[in-house]
């Protein structure tokens, strides 16, 4: 029974994943699919900042050391961002993470960057789907269980 | 470039540089000189500055790098450069330090003339104040650089077994211990106008044809460019959480490592800052999501946090790992990492000032596979 249990857990694994979404575009384009009705995870927990820009490497480390399963962080389409050029910083900031990440054997693939405008609800709710089922093959994140950090 | 050389008197290398040193101090085209000075105590050589040249007893070989000397340097030049040139003595590894910290606004070169000496590496700041042999660490380092031996190898630091390159670039005046027949003679370049005209005012003799120290010094960097190799090939091992979150182990998150970092130079780092001060019900949280929580808490996310905003630049000097209190062997990861992130960017820390840091610049047309899988 337990063991039948624990597997009916495994398939229920439900990923936790933190959102870091850009005021000007993914924001807007979340809060679109929401007013449009467009049904995607509701795995994603959001966060609003003002620009993907402004999401210090920190804030990604953090949450994947707290145990989050998966980090989002959506911008604007590059040449789109409020603040002129946030995005190409955010992009480079993830290439740095990406790579350090690489570098220490944890697993890069847990942090997402993505661009959604302000009028891609339905590419928002499509990428929270296809970034919900890639966490949940993955699985849970190692680091959650350690309390040592 | 113009090549000339130091006679060595009386098999005394440290006091024939001394001779030369005190030369340019008295002929009024420096000011100051800022060099490597052992304390009455003998016990450790810090940079000293020096006006009075009766009174420079300096030893510019010694194997101790007590503190960053490009932080010393933009300390003395981020508010107001000096008004005339000042020479500071310099290890390759602070040289590319301080192009960074130029880079990064907190030190100017006006009227900085460094005089580059060739490194034959360091030993950690414990082991040269309670140095085992015989002889001073100084004296045992020259000697078993003539014997081409390796006995000066098992103190050297971490940071120095995989060092880039212990020969300067960016200097105005090089000392040249690589390629001299040190029994004769030091090397000594000069690599600027700035450092051509100093030279001029020093007596020295010209060198003489093939002496080769271009032939050795490309021959030093390929063998450290082999050492630094078998040192990334032995640290691949460390990788995944469990032997990260075991190597960060003994770190009681006194920030040290930053501290002593000279590309760490925020009055006001994140880490310090009100971002991690919470109530109490969230650290009560924490502790629940989790079950259990160590404190001092987030120690990990300070070492990797902190390596994602220094990386780029980190020259590997391996201050970090000597002013760490519990020795934890920090180059073991941050070597490996910042030759992978340096790649990535095809950025050299140190090797020209007019270059952009990596994170306020980008290209348009880069990393489009990024943010569009």
């Amino acid at each position: 029974m337990s063991e039948e249990k624990k597997e009916h857990k495994k398939e229920e694994f439900e990923p936790k994943i933190v959102g870091f979404l850009c005021n000007w575009c993914s924001y807007a384009g979340a809060d679109l699919a929401g007013t449009s009705r467009i049904q995607y995870p509701p795995n994603v927990r959001i966060i609003r900042v003002m620009c993907s820009g402004s999401v210090d490497s920190m804030y990604i480390l953090r949450a994947l050391l707290e145990g989050a399963d998966g980090v989002f962080v959506g911008g604007c389409h590059p040449g789109d961002c409020h603040y002129i050029d946030g995005n190409y910083k955010a992009r480079r900031r993830t290439v740095l993470l990406e790579n350090i990440l690489g570098t220490l054997g944890l697993e890069k693939e847990r942090v997402w960057l993505r661009w959604i405008s302000a009028s891609e609800g339905q590419k928002f709710a499509d990428t929270m789907k296809e970034m919900t089922e890639a966490i949940r093959k993955l699985g849970p994140n190692p680091i959650a269980k350690h309390w040592n950090l | 470039m113009m090549h000339k050389v130091i006679k060595v008197k009386d098999n005394d290398i440290v006091e024939s540089t001394n001779n030369f040193l005190r030369q340019l101090l008295s002929s009024g085209k420096l000011q100051v000189l800022l060099a490597p000075q052992n304390t009455p105590s003998k016990k450790v050589a810090f940079p000293v500055l020096i006006s009075d040249p009766k009174k420079l007893r300096a030893d510019i070989i010694a194997p101790i790098l007590p503190a960053s000397t490009a932080t010393i340097v933009s300390k003395m030049t981020k508010v107001q450069p000096p008004s005339k040139p000042i020479g500071v003595v310099m290890r390759s590894c602070q040289i590319r330090a301080l192009i960074e910290l130029v880079k990064l606004n907190q030190a100017s070169l006006t009227n900085i003339v460094i005089i580059g000496v060739d490194c034959l590496g360091t030993f950690p700041i414990n082991t040269y104040t309670e140095f085992p042999e015989k002889k001073t660490p100084t004296e045992f380092l020259l000697e078993a650089w003539k014997k081409k031996s390796e006995e000066a190898e098992k103190y050297l630091r971490s940071a120095c077994h995989a060092c880039k390159d212990p020969i300067p670039t960016n200097a105005d005046i090089i000392l040249g211990l690589y390629g001299a027949d040190l029994e004769k003679e030091i090397i000594v370049e000069a690599h600027s106008e700035l450092g051509k005209s100093i030279l001029k005012e020093v007596l020295l003799e010209d060198e003489q044809e093939g002496k080769g120290r271009d032939k050795t010094v490309k021959e030093i960097r390929d063998e450290k460019d082999k050492k630094r190799a078998a040192f990334l090939r032995e640290r691949e091992k460390i990788k995944g959480i469990e032997k990260i979150s075991e190597f960060f182990d003994k770190c009681v998150n006194c920030h040290n490592c930053r501290q002593a970092c000279p590309i760490c130079y925020c009055k006001e780092c994140l880490f310090d800052s009100s971002v991690f001060d919470a109530e109490a019900y969230k650290f009560l949280r924490r502790a629940e999501i989790k079950g259990l929580f160590k404190m001092p808490n987030d120690a990990l996310l300070f070492q990797l946090g902190r390596m994602n905003h220094m990386i780029l630049s980190c020259v590997e000097c391996g201050l970090c790992e000597q002013a760490c209190p519990n020795t934890i062997p920090l180059m073991d990861v941050f070597i490996p990492v910042a030759e992978n992130a340096q790649k990535e960017f095809d950025y050299h820390p140190g090797k020209d000032a007019s270059e952009k840091i990596p994170m306020i610049v980008y290209r348009e047309d880069e990393f489009l596979e990024v943010g569009e899988k």
